[in-house]
Formats: C-alpha cells, sequence, structure tokens
C-alpha cells in the first residue's frame, strides 16, 4: 500500500506538517482557526521529532500486522482490508492507550481517545505529504524498494 | 553594547492576529531574529539581523510575517548617501575590506533595458514557433577556416571539438565550496535534462557528481583547485578562469571554515584551511603563457575536450579576447561587471570592469575584423535576468549565455547579498548541513528546469516574431536590434542603429 | 482439519483469526460459555459508568465471523475434554477435533467472606453479565465497597464513583495496584483517585464479614473492626486461571496451564492453551507467571493459532504491557516494575504530576512505569521487547523516546516502518 515515509536527511525541522496535519483533523479546516483558536485543540497524528542537525516526521507505519490492532481491548483499532488504513472507531474507542504502549514507532497521539494518522481518508495524497516544503515526506507504495 | 552607529536595514513585521506560534520561524532563520518565549507559549521577533532573505515569510503558514524596510532618514545628502556612511561606519567597527556576495546593486547602465528587438511585419512573415520547427540547439567549439571535402563528398578537415547545447543558454561557474554540494548536484541535473553544461567552478568536481560529468564544465583557476588528470578528463568543457566579472584582478578566498571534509576532498586542500585562489595565474605572465596552458590541457585530454577561457569584460577586453582566439582558445567566456559573486570585495566589485552589453559587442567585432571569429565561441556572463536578455545578447553576437543567478533564484534566492556569510537559509551559499539540506536537489533541479524551458519558449516565440527560425541566424544579427535612449559612441561600440533608424 | 477453541475473549479470538490467515479451508468452531459474540471485558467498567454501550464492546462486526468462517457458539459450556478420542463434550453433544486450544482465561477468585455467599447485592466484576447486575443494583444513593485495589477492582471502584454516593476500597496490599505500580507511583496514583474519585481507601485491611438482613447486605465489617456502610459489595480482589477443565483432561498444570513458551502446545500434542489460563515465561527474567494481560493473551492466541495451523508464527517472549487510566491519569507499565535483585537499577523523576520509572538491567531496558507522561511509551515497549542494548542509543533512555534515539541503521529500518 502506499504509505507516508518521512526521508530524515531532508527534514528541516520546520514541523509544518504538523501545523496542517492539526488542520486537516480540525473541525474549522481552517488552518488559523485550528492552530489558534479551536478548543480542544486538534493532535497532530504526525510528530516531528529531533533538532535543526536531524529531525524527521514521524508518522503511523500502518504496519501488515499492526501490534495497535492486536493489543487493542475493545476492537476499536482496526486496519482495512481494502486500504491497508489503520484506524480508530470513535465509538468503539475507550481511551486507555493500551494502543500507545505497544505501538514501536511512537504513533498513537493521547486524546479523550487514541488519535492517529488516517492518511487523510480519501485524499490522494495525505496533507502533511502535500504541504511539506523540502518533499521529505513522500507517498509512495515502497514495495520493499529503496527510498 | 558599544553604540552601535549603523541602524538595522529591516523590519520583522509579526501580526500577532494571525501567528499561530508554530514556531517555523523560529526553527528556519538562520540568522536567529525570530525565538520563542521562555515558557515557548507565543514567538517574538528581533530585527536586527534580518537580510530579508523571506525564508521565515515564504514558509509561514499564516502569512502572519512582513518584512519591511527600516526607515531611518538622514539629513538628505546627494553626496554622503546614507550607504556611505554606514560603509564607512562598518569599516571604522572592523578595519577591514568590505565583503558582500551577488552582483553590483548600483545603477549602472544596464544596456539590455536600452535595446529593443525587432519583428517581422508584412514584408517577411514571422513564424509560430507552436506550428512550425525553431531551432535553437547551439554548438560551441573552434570552427575550421574553410572545408575541404574529397571526390566522395566526405570532409577532409580534422574537426576540433564541438559541444552540441540544446540551448543557448548554459550555468555558470559557483564552486563547491562557495555553494553547497545540493545546489551544484541540482544544477547538473537541471543541465543533464535540459541539454546543456553546468559549471564546477574552481572548487573541483565531488564524487557524487560523476553521473554528471557529461555535462560539466571544469574550471582550472589559479588555485588549481582539486585538478588532476581524471578532473581535466571528466568533463565536456575545460575552463581556464582568468577573471570574473565581479572582482576582475582579484583572487578568491574561501574561509577555512567552509571547508569542510567534502569541500577539501574536492579541492585537494587541508580540511578548515583557507582555500586562497591567487589574482593572477602565477604561469601565466603573457598570451603566449595562456597558449602553453591550453595545450598542456588539450595534452592532458587527448585533444577531445573543447578548451575555454573566462576573462572579466576590462576596458580592453576586445585585444585580449583576441589574444585568447590566437592562443588557442576554443571558447572564450567574457563575463560583464554585474556578474553575481559568492564574495567579492564591495569596491571592486561595485566598481571595476564595464557591463557586458559593451564588451561583447566590442570582442564580437574586433575578431571579426580580424577575421578570426570562426576560430571561437564566445559566450557571455555578466547577469542575464530573463530570456530577451538572452536574446538581444546572441543578436550582438553571443553563441550562448551563462547564467547563475536566475537559476538560483529559482532555487530560493532572495538576493540578499549575504552570501558571504555562510548562513544561507536557503541552503545555496552555505556547507552548514543544517541548512544545505533545506536545498532538494529533487525539487530545485525541477525549478531550474521549469525556468529554463520557459525561457527557451521565449526564446523561441522572439526570434520567431522576428522571422528567424534558427538562433544560428541570429547570431551577430545586430540588425535585429536598436538603441533606445543612447548616445553615438554607445551605439557605435554596440554597433546597432537608434530605434527609428 | 477440524479446530476447536474453547473461551472467545482475546486468545481465543486471535487464535481462530491466526488460523483462518494460515488455513483457509479448516473448520474453526469456538466455544463460550457466555451468551454474548466476542466482547471487550476490560470495557465493563466503561460500560458501568456508561461511556460505552453495549453494542460498542464487541470486539467484531457479527458479518466478520461469517466472512472469516469463524462458527462462534454461545453459551455453550465444555464439559469435558477427551484427548484421547480428540473430543470435547458440550452439553449433550461430542464435538470432534484434530486441534484444540485452551482460552478459558480467569475466573474471579472469590475471599472468605462471612456471611456474604448467597447474599443478592454481593457481585463479582469480570465479565459483561457479572457487570450489568452491578449496573441494575447501582444507583446516585448506592454505598458501595469494593474489595480488592488491583486494576479489576480500581476500574470497577471508577465506575461506580461515577453512579454512586460512596465508594470504599478495601485492599489488604498495603497500597493500591500492587501488581501494576511500584511503590511511589502507587501513592501519587492513590492520592490522585482520593482527589478525583472521591474513593476511600482502607489499605491493609479486609473485610471478614457482611451484616444485613435476610438476603441484602447492608455493612461489612473490616479485620481492623471497622465497619462500612454497604448497599452493594464488589468482590474484585483478583482472578485465577480457569484451569479445571485442562485439569480434568489430564493436561499438565500447576498454577495455570503448562504450555511450550514458544508454540503454546500443552503436555498434549493436539491441545494448546493461549492467555490468561496458562503460564508464561517471562522474556525479561524467566520466571513463569500468569501474565493475565490483553496484548500478551492475543500474542499467544495467534502464536497458537498459527502453530495449530502448522504455520510458523511462535511467540516471541511474554512479557506484561499494560495501560490504563483513572479520571484521566494515564497509566502506562510493561515488564519488570518490582523487580527486587541486585542486577536491577532503576531511575525514577517525579515532577508536575508526571512520574517516570525506568527499571534497568546492565545496558537494557527491563521495565517502565509512566504517569501522565506516555508520549511514545510503545517504543520503550520495543526497546524492552527487542533487549536493545542501551548504549547504542544516540539519546539518553529517559529523555521523550522517539526513532531519532537510534543510531542510523535503525532509524532508518524504522522509519521504514520495520522492526
Amino acid at each position: 500500500m502506499k504509505k507516508v515515509y518521512a526521508r530524515d536527511e531532508l527534514c528541516v525541522n520546520c514541523r509544518l506538517c504538523e501545523v496542517y496535519c492539526k488542520t486537516a483533523h480540525s473541525k474549522s479546516k481552517d488552518v488559523l482557526t485550528a492552530n489558534k483558536y479551536e478548543d480542544p485543540a486538534p493532535v497532530s497524528r504526525v510528530t516531528v521529532y529531533g533538532d535543526k542537525m536531524l529531525s524527521a516526521a514521524v508518522n503511523c507505519r500502518h504496519c501488515d500486522d499492526p501490534k495497535c490492532v492486536k493489543a487493542c481491548i475493545t476492537g476499536a483499532m482496526t486496519k482495512d482490508k481494502k486500504t491497508g488504513i489503520v484506524s480508530v472507531n470513535e465509538d468503539k474507542c475507550i481511551g486507555c492507550m493500551t494502543c500507545l504502549s505497544v505501538c514501536p514507532f511512537g504513533c498513537v497521539k493521547e486524546g479523550k481517545i487514541a488519535l492517529k494518522c488516517d492518511l487523510c481518508r480519501g485524499e490522494d495524497e495525505p496533507t502533511c505529504v502535500k504541504n511539506c516544503p523540502n518533499r521529505a515526506l513522500v507517498y509512495i507504495d515502497l514495495e520493499g524498494a529503496e527510498l | 553594547m558599544p553604540v552601535n552607529y549603523i541602524p538595522r536595514r529591516f523590519t520583522v513585521i509579526r501580526d500577532r492576529d494571525l501567528c499561530i506560534s508554530c514556531g517555523a520561524c523560529v526553527r528556519q532563520c538562520s540568522n536567529e531574529c525570530h525565538s520563542f518565549t521562555e515558557d515557548g507559549s507565543s514567538v517574538f521577533s528581533n530585527s536586527n539581523s534580518c537580510v530579508a532573505c523571506h525564508r521565515c515569510v515564504d514558509l509561514c503558514p499564516t502569512g502572519a510575517l512582513r518584512i519591511e524596510k527600516y526607515v531611518c532618514d538622514y539629513r538628505e545628502n546627494a553626496n554622503w548617501t546614507p550607504q556611505y556612511q554606514q560603509e564607512i561606519c562598518r569599516q571604522a567597527e572592523t578595519g577591514g575590506v568590505l565583503l558582500s556576495g551577488m552582483g553590483t546593486p548600483k545603477p549602472y547602465p544596464i544596456y539590455w533595458d536600452k535595446i529593443l528587438l525587432n519583428a517581422s511585419q508584412v514584408t517577411n512573415p514571422s513564424i509560430d514557433p507552436l506550428r512550425e520547427p525553431m531551432e535553437i540547439r547551439t554548438i560551441l567549439g573552434s570552427k575550421p577556416e574553410k572545408l575541404t571535402v574529397e571526390k566522395k563528398g566526405k570532409s577532409t578537415v580534422k574537426m576540433p571539438p564541438q559541444v552540441v547545447l540544446e540551448t543557448p543558454v548554459m550555468f555558470s561557474a559557483m564552486s563547491f565550496g562557495s555553494i553547497s554540494l545540493n545546489a551544484q548536484k541540482s544544477l547538473a541535473m537541471a543541465a543533464k535534462n535540459l541539454g546543456t553544461l553546468f559549471n564546477t567552478g574552481e572548487g573541483g568536481l565531488h564524487p557524487d557528481l560523476l553521473d554528471y560529468s557529461d555535462c560539466a564544465v571544469v574550471q582550472v583557476a589559479s588555485g588549481r583547485f582539486g585538478v588532476h588528470k581524471d578532473y581535466l578528463n571528466n568533463s565536456r568543457i575545460v575552463e581556464i578562469k582568468i577573471g570574473q566579472g565581479a572582482k576582475p584582478g582579484i583572487g578568491g578566498h574561501l574561509p577555512g571554515e567552509k571547508v569542510n571534509t567534502e569541500v577539501s576532498n574536492a579541492r585537494m586542500i587541508p580540511e578548515g584551511s583557507d582555500a586562497i585562489s591567487p589574482a593572477p595565474h602565477h604561469d601565466i605572465y603573457s598570451i603566449e603563457d595562456l597558449r602553453q596552458l591550453i595545450w598542456s590541457i588539450k595534452q592532458a585530454t587527448g585533444n577531445e575536450k573543447p578548451v575555454s577561457v573566462k576573462i572579466a569584460a576590462v576596458h580592453n577586453v576586445a585585444a585580449i579576447a583576441s589574444g585568447c582566439a590566437r592562443a588557442g582558445a576554443d571558447i572564450i567566456v567574457i563575463d560583464g561587471f554585474r556578474g553575481g559573486t559568492g564574495a567579492a570585495p564591495v569596491r571592486i566589485r561595485d566598481n571595476v570592469g564595464i557591463p557586458i552589453e559593451l564588451a561583447l559587442a566590442a570582442a564580437d567585432q574586433r575578431l571579426r575584423d580580424e577575421g578570426i571569429r570562426s576560430r571561437v565561441s564566445l559566450v557571455a556572463a555578466g547577469s542575464f535576468r530573463c530570456s530577451a536578455d538572452i536574446v538581444k545578447a546572441i543578436a550582438l553576437g553571443a553563441d550562448a549565455c551563462y547564467c547563475a543567478s536566475a537559476p538560483l533564484i529559482a532555487m530560493g534566492c532572495h538576493m540578499c547579498q549575504t552570501c558571504n556569510t555562510g548562513k544561507c537559509n536557503w541552503g545555496i551559499a552555505t556547507q552548514r548541513p543544517d541548512l544545505t539540506k533545506r536545498l532538494n536537489p529533487e525539487i530545485m533541479h525541477e525549478r531550474v528546469e521549469n525556468l529554463i524551458n520557459a525561457w527557451n519558449h521565449e526564446i523561441k516565440e522572439i526570434m520567431g516574431g522576428m522571422g528567424i527560425n534558427s538562433v544560428d541566424s541570429l547570431r551577430g544579427n545586430r540588425m535585429m536590434l536598436r538603441g533606445i535612449g543612447l548616445n553615438e559612441k554607445e551605439l557605435e561600440i554596440l554597433g546597432i542603429m537608434h530605434a527609428g533608424e | 482439519m477440524k479446530y476447536v477453541i474453547i473461551g472467545a475473549c482475546a486468545a481465543g479470538l486471535a487464535c481462530a483469526e491466526q488460523i483462518r490467515k494460515e488455513d483457509s479451508d479448516g473448520e474453526i468452531t469456538v466455544f463460550t460459555k457466555e451468551n454474548y459474540l466476542p466482547y471487550s471485558r476490560p470495557s465493563v467498567s466503561y460500560f458501568l459508568k456508561g461511556k460505552v454501550k453495549e453494542s460498542d464492546m464487541y470486539l467484531r462486526k457479527k458479518s466478520e465471523y461469517s466472512s472469516k468462517r469463524i462458527d462462534i457458539v454461545t453459551g455453550a459450556e465444555v464439559k469435558s475434554i477427551d484427548k484421547e478420542k480428540k473430543t470435547v463434550s458440550v452439553g449433550k453433544k461430542t464435538i470432534p477435533y484434530d486441534k484444540l486450544c485452551l482460552c478459558t482465561g480467569s475466573k474471579p477468585f472469590v475471599p472468605p467472606v462471612k456471611n456474604a455467599e448467597g447474599k443478592t447485592n454481593a457481585f463479582t466484576f469480570l465479565d459483561l453479565d457479572s457487570v450489568k447486575k452491578v449496573k441494575a443494583k447501582a444507583n446516585s444513593k448506592t454505598k458501595a465497597v469494593v474489595i480488592g485495589a488491583g486494576l479489576i477492582g480500581m476500574k470497577a471502584a471508577e465506575g461506580l464513583s461515577v453512579i454512586c454516593e460512596s465508594v470504599d476500597v478495601v485492599e489488604l496490599a498495603p497500597r493500591i495496584l500492587p501488581a501494576v505500580l511500584d511503590e511511589k507511583s502507587s501513592k501519587s496514583v492513590k492520592k490522585y483517585v482520593e482527589e478525583k474519585g472521591g474513593i476511600r481507601f482502607h489499605l491493609g485491611d479486609t473485610v471478614v464479614e457482611a451484616k444485613g438482613k435476610g438476603k441484602t447486605i447492608t455493612s461489612v465489617l473490616l479485620k481492623s473492626g471497622k465497619e462500612l456502610e454497604c448497599d452493594l459489595l464488589v468482590l474484585a480482589v483478583g482472578v485465577r486461571p480457569e484451569t479445571a477443565l485442562a485439569e480434568n483432561a489430564g493436561l499438565e498444570v500447576n498454577r495455570g496451564i503448562i504450555t511450550d513458551p514458544v508454540t503454546m502446545r500443552t503436555s498434549d500434542e493436539n491441545i494448546y492453551a493461549a492467555g490468561d489460563c496458562s503460564v508464561s515465561v517471562d522474556m525479561l527474567d524467566g520466571s513463569k507467571k500468569i501474565i493475565a494481560l490483553w496484548p500478551n493473551a492475543v500474542y499467544q492466541g495467534s502464536a497458537a493459532g498459527s502453530q495449530m495451523a502448522g504455520g510458523s508464527l511462535e511467540l516471541t517472549g511474554a512479557y506484561a504491557v499494560n495501560a490504563v487510566d483513572f479520571y484521566g491519569l494515564r497509566i502506562c507499565t510493561c515488564g519488570l516494575i518490582n523487580a527486587a535483585g541486585e542486577q536491577y537499577s532503576d531511575k525514577t523523576v517525579q515532577k508536575d504530576g508526571k512520574y517516570k520509572r525506568l527499571v534497568f538491567e546492565g545496558n537494557r531496558l527491563v521495565g517502565y512505569v509512566l504517569i501522565n507522561d506516555v508520549e511514545n511509551a510503545g517504543i520503550y515497549t520495543s526497546i524492552i521487547e527487542n533487549k536493545t542494548d542501551l548504549t547504542t542509543l544516540k539519546d539518553d533512555v529517559f529523555d521523550t523516546p522517539s526513532l531519532l534515539m537510534f543510531e542510523s541503521a535503525e532509524r532508518e529500518k524504522r522509519l521504514k516502518g520495520v522492526i
């Protein structure tokens, strides 16, 4: 499946992916409102770690056999068979964060319920990829190939 | 803090209603203009070190930032302008030569803007480049005096090495060291895809760029950095750099802090040592000496590479060009005084040399007069801002043009003229790894290609309008040019008539 | 191939799904004595306080079972196993199997409380049925007493505190959540829960007698002599592995069913066991214990399922990992939390309502307790699971963990999604 890959050698640590991810997962979908006024504040599902010398935008890997799905105690975390997207059912999730404590990539965020990347469902290109100024994020089907 | 005698140049204005405190500006500004408050809740700016490179402005997701010229009036004085006063203060503080980057900002005449192009009406038809073939392929190299043919029609002349370009636009010399490897690689990739050449400058050829040696002009400059047999042979053209338009008569100085491992390897000098290019080549004191170097290079490259000689446009440029041609150069590059640079002494840059338009016209005319124009290709350099400048240069006699500032602007350069500080926020004129990675060759080669492709379209359009379908028919075709607002002498040197004539 | 699975919670369901992944033809039958399709047992306390609806507690959509051809037989208690004939008896029927997996889970441990038996307002707190009973009894005037301050008791108390007038928790141990938290964090969680939920704790104490009229308890007497008013008594002292079936079938059992720690096979070659009913070998210290936690049950169930279907998936190692929240206080724990012994060291920082304790064995991380500071806890879990040499990390392991703490080759791998 197509996934978002971070190329740390190109990440410039601007963290605009976070800004736009928040916007995409906000009520208003407006960059200013989402990042300044919305309450509760939307949560970015992508996080840039590191500093100016080395940084990377870490995002859900939508694993083939996701630990978060296995560990989910309510059946809220599922991997869609067709799209491969791992996502949280908001009604079923109780916010216990077991998924967070087993994700080896650090890609589940805390919230009232577990929050994670949904690849901007339905979009041709996730918003973090679209707005990365240096193409440090790419949305491709890697199939074992090199980045 | 002692008294600051120089007011700041710019003011960063942050619209608090729009700022979301995302901190992109804080993390992007290498001049450290932006900071978070201690608790991290908001961002503020200190404009003192702003150079107006616009990195923060361009990346701000909400358009909260604006940079304004800091206006601080001095008592009016046409002679003692604020600029001179400030430069004096800077020198009073440092005791040093003033340095700056890019081409001169002084309002010297730009003749391109005083030359108008012709178009066909009625008597000869203009050509629609979208419907009819339009040739902009350009071939550089020495052409034989005459063609002799054997009975079967085969030429008996041994052709000197030729270089075919798919566009008359080439990328001028910018060394790895003065610009980042990523910037050079972007140019190399673009050159390869466009069918033109990039130029290593005097910085040697980085191993990463060996794949692009087919479209590389490798320079042999006075420092002879990185020059060895393989370097000379990993090229399409070998260029002897005598001078540079932005700083004629002056050598180069790459400060030791920019000489990291990679730069040191490419230049074959110790890491951290200053890379000093002497003002002259110490083995060239005459045209005869130049001839020897050209001959040596030809020997080293099996006579397979055209050898180019790059000179700065100075007062007697025409005679020097003639000498270079007679010394055996296949290509002569004339670099006008508005040309860019990574760092040059301000006084030299702003006062030495002559405009490329006059130098080109004079040299082309001189070579014609001497009957040796076909022995060499003439390449013009020194600030081409658009396709019309290129067309005018070709009509003045250039075979091709070298461009550097324009592709750099395509890659993000905002002409802040602080290349010499090594803090280029766009990852161009810096070796700081946190900054160089901001320039992704994957993106930038596309942008440069787009630019040159756009220019190619425009050149074809302009040529079509003139009823010319080949760049060869435009070359030296000064009838296509008319001067506007130029005096007799200028028109005479340019070899063009005044508009209306 | 006929697969029979007894029990339809975490391990049983994982086992069935894994079998279907590897064997598209086999017949899969899952028996559960409960009257529900597989549901989330850990959610029962959220059901109690009304945060989730019953319909949202089911682990899979009904249609998934038919599309995966997994036959879940509800209300079907397996009475016995005949391992020689390879059959199980359910009700009056005898069902043959080729491969059998026991995922019988836990049963609540009911402490001896005088006069508590047969009362209409004393309940255990484990499955949906028991919680439905509690829910039916609890109202805003109820004075509830919970025996046990382990995970189940605490979640029951939290759920009840939202509904009831008062909640008292009686725990024999001197601290709450003794199996999950270390002493220091236990104290701070207790304080938080007392403040947020108004729960009263009676630690180091136990209920000795239930008092009341007829079948209704009205108060409980503690060992310390205290007497607590009580309209609802929840017995949540703990759980024990449900091993009766295995024992009667003649399988090796001690505290739980003995299995091979890699293949999950029991002493019978056609019978496997997974989840809370089986004994795990903790990969971190080699000790044999019951790890009655969801992720472990799923990993074991998947491994058992694969092995039953002739697949290659093995259990890479059992360890405890658990996440829970009380009134918004996030607690993530993993590995050896209360490790005692010279080989272990730890670093603990408590600051601004956050708590972080890492337990080390030499250059390895073997456990953590994170409270309200759980960002990227899974990276710690993976470091524990992979037995990563901490000296290969670029950053201090105590900083917020991220992929950037790994050296470049490992980082590249993980950024690509390979663990």
